[in-house]
């Protein structure tokens, strides 16, 4: 027998998911010590931990970086695997090339979605929902427990789903399943909880990474959407998985970008005007979509629990049948049709068609509880309302804009901006599935507006509205990306303690001291370094040394720590049990003082005092 | 992987602990690795599978859409091609569809699917063509006229010489249908100019030019070809059209008579056949009127005199009909009313300059008679065509 106290997998005990049909939790259910949050289990993962930390102390960093490429080869290839079965499943329902009056778009996603239905209700509850919320319910609420049955779940269910034609995309599943995988392999190797917590939006990045054939995105989303905040501990293995996971894609589908991208430039600056407009129609049809989603959402799953079998089925038979009518298009991950709108395929009245019945098509999908992410949709519908008003001002203004296929990609991006609220991973997520760096500045310019007129008409962000509706209180990472984070300089305060060196005698600085009626003061050393002294601390030295001995043999060895103006203010607050004082320094100038903190000058400033 | 501390200092269970978990952490790599691979391989067989599946797709459907296109279906062949794309994505199929969209009528669709192929490729002379197609369609003269020249001025796969002349031909059909035969007459001419020695191509050459009007350059043409060993009966009818249209009868004569006895004249249609002899008739009967210069002087001098009467008896005739003669036409009885009567063909071969002056009398009457009095019939209306230009009618 191994030695209990680093028994693997003794803190993650076994799958404990359940249906909860009632309750419609979109989340996986976490483990009940998870869950609970027992002090017994944090005890015993706590010292777990310990003993790890005293035989294999730097065993999780170097775990952690070798993992990461295991996480991005496995997820990589994952969610090829995930594709090629959604394309298969397509094949074999929907036919090798579906159009209108077929009977078969009423008949797949409606018997799809009874079967899916069942699935989730009976055997995989956590494939419901947005793969992202559930990722950052890992994160943030389970320590980054993602279980083997919510991967193999969330693969088959969607594959399913969106094979059979619901109007939904493979990137949110893709994105769980890498987190999944991430916090399989973690929990087999009995990493520390902190380590733990971060798999999860490693694998994150690395499906999604694979989905797009985007590494940089994909980093950039999880940064955006999921950690909330770059920290340089776990942007190595996000890049390290990222790149692992797209090398294993492109292996397979090739290096080609995710669609094939016409010819685009730029030809005349004024074509900017052009695209700002696409930005504005982005902007307002952002917030319209998410409106529709968070309306319709909570309202089905508010139904007797009995509805919850026929939702799916009901909305594929609603889908099948917007394709059955005449646009088949809508049906299933819509790449192709992103394809063809690229390449000018449609004309602008077609193309405007497809935005609004793709918006219905996803809603009901989405809504009615299906498997299946909204990123494909997002895209689908940014490229055809780009491609729309690309082909009306063409059209109408020949001379002043470019090709179609330009406004389809931008208008990817403007969506993107506008209803995930990621103006960051929308700006590179252009760049990268194009390739073209040209028509930067019209990314940049259309998303902008977008974000900020979507923000405005609608201040809550799409998985913000999800986790709401879900009960949870997960942390928004718009409002965390733009909240003001404090610095020392925000508290920082002259020097009006005494200065002394360390050569001076305890006499000379207790004179000091009495004359000033400082209660501490500072002691700047022959190396640079600083000491805080309270008059206590002088006190009782004086007790034991001579008058004329040098203040710096009353020094404890410590010294004080080294801050700086632009550090965080929060790093400061644990030194004040031991320094009465903080110096804070120059980081151009060594030992040179920029002046001192005290525990009240944080406080105020967190308080809100100047 | 586990490591120690240096400075750390363990116990003996805990040293037991440290390489049951370095044990522990290398089998669960080695497992992982093992995982790896065999998900690795698994994936690589369904892609395998998968990706044969997509591209039989893809040529099935491309051979469907193609087979309907050419079986003049194109609203079928855009189902298909677009199939085809969304397996097997090629530059070709998209021009495939463009074209199927452009046959169906979809025309917007077809400019908008061309103008984003032509951005991407403003060179490729196929792409170009199309769009000139389109644009001709849609009645824009200008962005017509701009596509084909770069069609003309652009790349072609495979022989993309004779793409280009095809291309001239039909720049020059677009230009005759609307009347502007002199840029159609430049672009015919060039094509002429580059056209290998293809009998159909010259032909086809020669039929535009005779639209174009411009007969002199199609008679060039077809002469080329009457000249060979065995000449298409499209040639020999093109010289004797062409030449008869240009006063030329004597070529013509000769180029109708030799269309009439080739071997496959008698497969020549009904009305064609009667046409031609309709010419050759006019023809010969046009050069035993013309007072020929190679005549012996005695035989031309009768041919003027009798040129003299038959145009006398015009002039009468429509003199007689006008009760209010114009002003031209009494200054023409006037230069009849001068002309000596009663001469002889000995008389005229002693005064070439009567002869002449006599002559130009005849082509002057049935000119001005024409005008006067309408088309000419019988004698009269070859003669009238004698008159448009009398030098032309021995040309060899």
């Amino acid at each position: 027998m191994p030695d209990p106290r680093i028994q693997i997998g003794a803190i993650a005990p076994p799958d404990t998911d359940i249906a909860g049909i009632t309750a419609a939790p979109a989340l996986p259910t976490p483990p009940v010590s998870a869950r609970s949050g027992r002090p017994s289990d944090r005890q015993a993962r706590s010292g777990l931990s310990a003993t790890l930390d005293r035989i294999a102390p730097t065993r999780d960093e170097r775990l952690f970086l070798v993992l990461s490429i295991f996480i991005g080869v496995i997820s990589g290839t994952l969610v090829v695997a995930f594709r090629i079965a959604i394309e298969w499943i397509r094949l074999l329902t929907l036919g090798s090339a579906p159009h209108g009056g077929q009977y078969r778009l009423l008949i797949a996603p409606s018997v799809a979605g009874l079967i899916v239905a069942a699935l989730v209700i009976w055997f995989f509850p956590a494939a419901r929902g947005s793969g992202v919320n559930q990722t950052k319910a890992a994160l943030y609420i389970y320590d980054g427990y993602i279980s083997f049955r919510t991967v193999i779940g969330k693969f088959l269910t969607s594959a399913l789903a969106i094979g059979s034609g619901h109007s939904l995309g493979p990137e949110d599943p893709s994105l769980q399943i890498g987190a999944g995988v991430a916090s399989i392999i973690a929990r087999n190797l009995n990493l520390s909880r902190r380590r733990l917590r971060m798999f999860a939006p490693i694998g994150a990045a690395a499906g999604l990474a694979a989905a797009f054939n985007a590494p940089i995105s994909a980093i950039l989303f999880v940064i955006e959407e999921v950690i909330g905040s770059w920290s340089a501990a776990v942007l190595g293995s996000l890049v390290l998985s990222a790149i692992s996971s797209v090398v294993v894609a492109r292996w397979f589908w090739g290096p080609e970008p995710l669609f094939r991208i016409p010819s685009i430039t730029v030809r005349d600056p004024r074509e900017l005007m052009a695209y700002a407009v696409l930005g504005v129609f982005g902007g307002l049809l952002a917030p319209v979509f998410s409106l529709i989603l968070g309306y319709l959402r909570p309202r089905l799953r508010a139904l007797p629990r009995w509805t919850l079998f026929l939702q799916p089925a009901v909305a594929g038979v609603l889908v099948g049948a917007i394709g059955f009518f005449g646009f088949p298009q809508v049906m299933g991950t819509g790449y192709d049709v992103i394809d063809q709108a690229l390449h000018g395929q449609f004309v602008w009245q077609i193309l405007l068609a497809l935005v609004f019945l793709k918006m219905l098509a996803t809603t009901l999908s989405f809504s009615s509880g299906t498997p299946g992410g909204m990123f494909a949709p997002t895209l689908f519908i940014g490229a055809m309302l780009g491609g729309a008003v690309g082909a009306f001002e063409k059209h109408f203004f020949p001379h002043l804009t470019g090709t179609v296929g330009a406004y389809s990609l931008v208008g990817m991006g403007v969506l993107f901006a506008g209803f995930l609220r990621v103006p960051l991973t929308s700006v590179f997520m252009v760049l990268e599935v194009s390739g073209n760096y040209s028509i930067v500045m019209p990314i940049i310019l259309a998303n902008t507006l977008a974000f900020l007129i979507s923000r405005s008409l609608q201040p809550v962000g799409i998985f913000e509205t999800f986790t709401q509706q879900d009960g949870l209180d997960l942390p928004s990472m718009e409002e965390q990306r733009e909240e003001a984070v404090l610095h020392i300089e925000d508290a920082l305060q002259p020097a009006t303690v005494p200065l002394v060196t360390g050569s001076d005698t305890l006499q000379r600085v207790a004179q000091t001291i009495a004359e000033t009626h400082a209660s501490a003061f500072l002691v700047r050393l022959i190396d640079g370094s600083w000491y805080a002294m309270s008059a206590d601390e002088l006190t009782s030295a004086s007790a034991t040394l001579t008058p004329e001995a040098p203040i710096q043999r009353a020094l404890q060895p410590d010294r004080t720590p080294l801050l700086f103006p632009d550090m965080p203010l929060d790093s400061a607050l644990h030194y004040f049990p031991r320094w009465p004082l903080l110096p804070v320094l120059n980081r151009a100038s060594r030992g040179t003082l920029e002046g001192m903190l005290t525990l009240d000058d944080v406080l105020r400033r967190y308080r809100g005092g100047e | 992987m586990a490591t120690v501390h240096a400075g750390a200092i363990l116990t003996p269970e805990e040293r037991l602990a440290r390489r049951r978990l370095i044990l522990r952490d290398a089998f669960s790599l080695i497992s992982l690795f093992l995982i790896t691979a065999i998900l690795f391989i698994l994936t690589l067989l369904l892609f395998r599978s998968f990706t044969n599946h997509r591209e039989e797709l893809g040529a099935r459907w491309k051979t469907r859409g193609e087979i309907a296109l050419h079986a003049g279906h194109p609203e079928i062949a855009i189902d298909d091609l677009r199939s085809a794309l969304a397996y097997v994505p090629s530059r070709d199929t998209e021009i495939e569809l463009a074209s199927a969209l452009a046959d169906a009528g979809k025309t917007q669709e077809a400019t908008v699917y061309f103008t984003t192929l032509w951005e991407s490729a403003p060179g490729d002379g196929t792409i170009n063509l199309q769009l000139a197609r389109l644009a001709a369609k849609d009645g824009n003269e200008s962005q017509a006229l701009f596509h084909y020249q770069s069609a003309l001025d652009g790349t072609w796969q495979g022989n993309g010489y004779d793409r280009r002349r095809e291309v001239r031909l039909e720049l020059a059909r677009y230009l005759i249908a609307r009347r502007e035969y002199i840029p159609a007459h430049t672009q015919l001419v060039i094509a002429a100019g580059n056209a290998p020695d293809d009998p159909a191509i010259k032909l086809e050459i020669a039929g535009l030019l005779e639209q174009a009007a411009a007969p002199r350059d199609a008679l060039g043409l077809y002469r080329s070809l009457t000249a060979r060993a065995d000449p298409p009966i499209a040639a020999l009818e093109g010289a004797g059209r062409t030449a008869f249209a240009l006063g030329m009868f004597r070529i013509a004569a000769e180029s109708l008579r030799r269309a009439l006895a080739a071997p496959l004249a008698t497969q020549q249609p009904d009305n064609e056949k009667a046409t031609v002899h309709e010419m050759l008739d006019a023809s010969q009967r046009i050069l035993a009127l013309y007072p020929a210069f190679d005549l012996p002087p005695r035989s031309r001098g009768e041919r003027v005199l009798s040129l003299k009467r038959i145009a006398r008896e015009r002039l009468t005739e429509c003199a007689g009909s006008s009760p209010a003669a114009p002003p031209r036409l009494a200054s023409l009885v006037s230069r009849w009313d001068q002309l000596q009567s009663g001469l002889t063909p000995p008389e005229l071969e002693q005064q070439p300059e009567l002869e002449q002056s006599i002559t130009q009398l005849v082509w002057d009457t049935e000119t001005l008679t024409a005008q006067v009095c309408g088309a000419p019939a019988g004698d009269d209306a070859l003669l009238m065509r004698i008159a448009q230009n009398p030098a032309a009618v021995e040309q060899e």
